[in-house]
């Protein structure tokens, strides 16, 4: 048995379910910090040979993502109603390999604001939801943002966007060379009195820690680097956990239940390994980081006589208040071409609406961006989508790909208790484990600021230009990557899940952290803010089993 | 409901159209199909439609984007990338896409007794009919595999020398640099705000 490996009889320090965004970084923080550390993955380990431009396979076949021919969900908008298998692909998606989604992710890596964190207190209570502050100040934040930027790697502009919050440190990289709809964006973003800024970005600038830099292939946005410019876990945090001689990877490794003592703590996680077969590996105590739908599924597949709601569930709380960031959008056609096919989705972004203004009638607000989203074969399912579906007309509108752009608007989602993640009562997987079941409805407010700032964005393409702009018809959410809130995180056991040390209120050696800590939405792109969330849990883990205290 | 790196989100018709078209629920592994179908179909020839079919299949797919000064549907060999889909990664659509074709020529032959199989009619005619039923299931399913079969890797069948993606200016490279377009050969840099100017 060579260093760094261990068997399931062993007792490990810790596991760590899930080598995501968060995991990654929690295995790394904890392995290099002395501790034994075994960290299972569901999906495969890939590497850059297996990475390619193929839009049939990562979009359309599952390619890297979770699979609802082996891992079915369910779906319904309300709790009164029976929830229905999904079809075409699944309800909350993410990637599902060695890296989880920050190896599909697009990179867009603002840092949450102040006012994420306490906006219930700054603007009083939303009736019906679980609109609350977090546990924990962007200050006490602060210092782990800044170890992301410089340990994950993000290219950018310090000081550029005057809504910024206070930052003790430049980014590690320069910002990636602006496109041309970045150019157009902040066009008319200026001209509007606007204040856009160079897009801060989980991708290499220049080489980094390794890393080459960005080779402006373009193909970002659902697929895996293959130069490893993209700052994923699979390329920084994982090879450098292992590096330590602390830590084992187990691919395909599938963990079902998280297995609990007489004496309420954990003792180890069971997992189907790549053959379908059973095991058990213990643990002195276990990090779950299976990110915001899978998360709350493990914690409720491991009820128990002691915990019959589910595991840390007295709350009742495990699996609700998802929240899933509205997106909309506004297509844009100009007299030039852009080529935004080439280089990384986003290079400008506008934060002026960022907060929420009582005055505009509904709780929300976001961010904009300028991107063409996904390469040609998804892009042309959209237009068809919105205007002439066939013909001349149509070829016609498929030869300005090169001229056209989008303008993102990401949107918050209030956290409402309804909107839920649990197991589906029939439905089984694979495995013949009980499938997820999703319940979503998205909160007025969410449609009324995915409205608002999707007029924000037809006004910023126009001033920019444009020879045509379309809106993408807003409709109620069916889907989503953004997969937050189902395990908040509180001071108070019976409103929340997880304390403000990620620590279970009920469970002293159970910890949860990924997107399903979050307690609000912020504005979208989560992913920056749950891995300083990770750096942050990490320290404070590693001292807690430093002083005997798991 | 997500688009971006959150993938997707709102738009239901679209993305449910969208994702529909990846529906896969026969297979429990891609891989497998993804290879098969990717080292053997580079040729035209068909295996699942028959003859017949394929011929009315190859007519919706010249409506949908017809050749004109320019290659279309017909030059990308999307009706053999639709007839490998449906033996290979897209086989899960088989059943309801021939049931949905077969209600189609049912509809043809309703439409117009005396003219013979969809594939054979004047194209006006053909035109005027394709407006009747493009809100259908059918319609909107061949529609979404004709782009697809249009524009993905040629290795799948279609696409066929890359001409789906000539026609529409995308550039398959794996490397470029800056100026990516137009509009950023001249950009002066980025100006900082003042600190009074929000």
């Amino acid at each position: 048995m060579s260093a760094g490996r261990y068997h399931d009889r062993d007792q490990v320090d810790f596991v760590v379910v899930g080598s995501g965004a968060a995991g990654g970084i929690l295995a790394r923080e904890l392995s290099v910090a002395g501790f034994s550390v075994v960290v299972l993955e569901q999906g495969p380990r890939l590497d850059t040979a297996d990475f390619e431009h193929d839009e049939l396979k990562y979009w359309f076949l599952a390619g890297i993502t979770n699979d609802i021919a082996t891992s079915p969900q369910t779906f319904r908008s309300s709790l009164d109603q029976e929830a229905k298998p999904v079809v075409g692909g699944p309800a909350l998606k993410y990637a599902r390999m060695v890296g989880g989604s920050s190896v599909h992710f697009t990179g867009n890596y603002w840092r949450f604001h102040e006012v994420d964190f306490d906006e219930r207190t700054r603007l009083g209570p939303i009736a019906g939801t679980g609109f609350a502050d977090w546990p924990i100040r962007y200050s006490d934040l602060e210092p782990y943002y800044t170890r992301v930027e410089w340990d994950i790697g993000v290219s950018g502009l310090a000081g550029a966007s005057p809504f910024d919050p206070p930052r003790t440190k430049p980014y590690p990289m320069p910002p990636l060379p602006v496109k041309s709809s970045g150019v157009l964006f902040e066009r008319g973003a200026r001209r509007l009195g606007l204040h856009p800024f160079p897009a801060p970005m989980a991708i290499n600038s220049e080489p980094y820690r390794g890393r080459p830099a960005c080779m402006h292939c373009g193909f970002c946005h659902g697929y895996a680097c293959e130069f490893r410019a993209k700052s994923s876990t699979l390329f920084n945090m994982i090879p450098e956990a292992e590096a330590t001689g602390k830590c084992e990877v187990r691919a395909q490794s599938y963990a079902v239940r998280i297995e609990t003592a007489s004496n309420g703590r954990v003792t180890g996680v069971d997992y189907f390994d790549a053959q379908r077969r059973r095991h058990l590996q213990k643990a002195r105590a276990v990090v779950v980081a299976a990110n915001g739908a899978e998360t709350p599924r493990l914690l409720l597949l491991s009820a128990s006589s002691r915990f019959p709601q589910g595991l840390a569930n007295s709350s009742g709380l495990v699996g609700k208040y998802l929240m899933c960031n509205y997106v909309s959008r506004v297509g844009a056609v100009f007299e030039h071409e852009l080529n935004e096919f080439k280089s990384v989705q986003v290079t400008r972004v506008v934060h002026d609406f960022y907060d929420a203004d009582p005055r505009r009638g509904f709780y929300g607000g976001g961010g904009l961006d300028a991107r063409i989203g996904p390469q040609p074969t998804v892009w042309a399912q959209h237009l068809a989508a919105e205007g002439p579906s066939w013909g001349p007309e149509f070829k016609k509108r498929l030869r300005e790909f090169p001229r056209a752009m989008v303008i993102t608007c990401h949107g918050t989602a209030v956290p409402v208790a309804s909107n839920s993640v649990d197991l589906d009562p029939k439905l089984k997987d694979a495995w013949g484990l009980p499938a997820l079941r999703v319940t979503y409805r998205d909160h007025p407010n969410d449609l009324a600021n995915a409205r608002f700032l999707q007029d924000r964005g037809v006004e910023i393409a126009e001033a920019a230009g444009a020879l045509r702009v379309a809106r993408a018809e807003i409709t109620e959410s069916t889907s989503t990557t953004s997969l937050l809130g189902t395990c908040r995180m509180g001071n108070d056991p019976s409103s929340s899940v997880v304390d403000r040390y990620h620590r279970s209120h009920e469970v002293p050696n159970l910890f949860v952290c990924d997107g399903s800590s979050l307690v609000t939405s912020g504005r979208g792109q989560p992913t920056m803010t749950i891995q300083a969330l990770a750096f942050r849990a990490a320290e404070h883990i590693a001292q807690f089993a430093r002083r005997g205290e798991i | 409901m997500q688009y971006d790196d959150s993938l997707w989100r709102s738009r239901r018709a679209l993305i449910q159209s969208l994702l529909a078209t990846g529906a896969l629920a026969a297979f429990g592994s891609w891989s497998e199909i993804y290879a098969a179908a990717k080292t053997t179909r580079t040729d035209a020839r068909k295996t699942v439609l028959t003859t017949e079919e394929f011929a009315d299949v190859d007519a919706i797919t010249v409506l949908i984007v017809p050749t004109d000064d320019e290659p279309g549907a017909r030059e990308a060999r999307v009706p053999y990338f639709i007839d490998t889909a449906l033996g290979s990664f897209f086989a899960a659509r088989a059943k309801e896409f021939r049931a949905g074709l077969a209600d189609f020529q049912a509809r043809a032959k309703d439409a117009q007794p005396t003219l013979g199989a969809f594939s054979a009619w004047p194209s006006d005619k053909q035109i005027s009919f394709l407006k009747t039923v493009e809100k259908t299931d059918f319609f909107l399913l061949v529609r979404d595999f004709t782009v697809i079969g249009l524009l993905t890797m040629p290795e799948y069948g279609g696409n066929h020398q890359g001409v789906g993606w000539k026609l529409i200016g995308f550039v398959d490279q794996h490397v470029f640099a800056p100026p990516f377009g137009y509009y950023d050969r001249d950009y002066a840099g980025f100006k900082p705000y003042e600190p009074k100017s929000i």
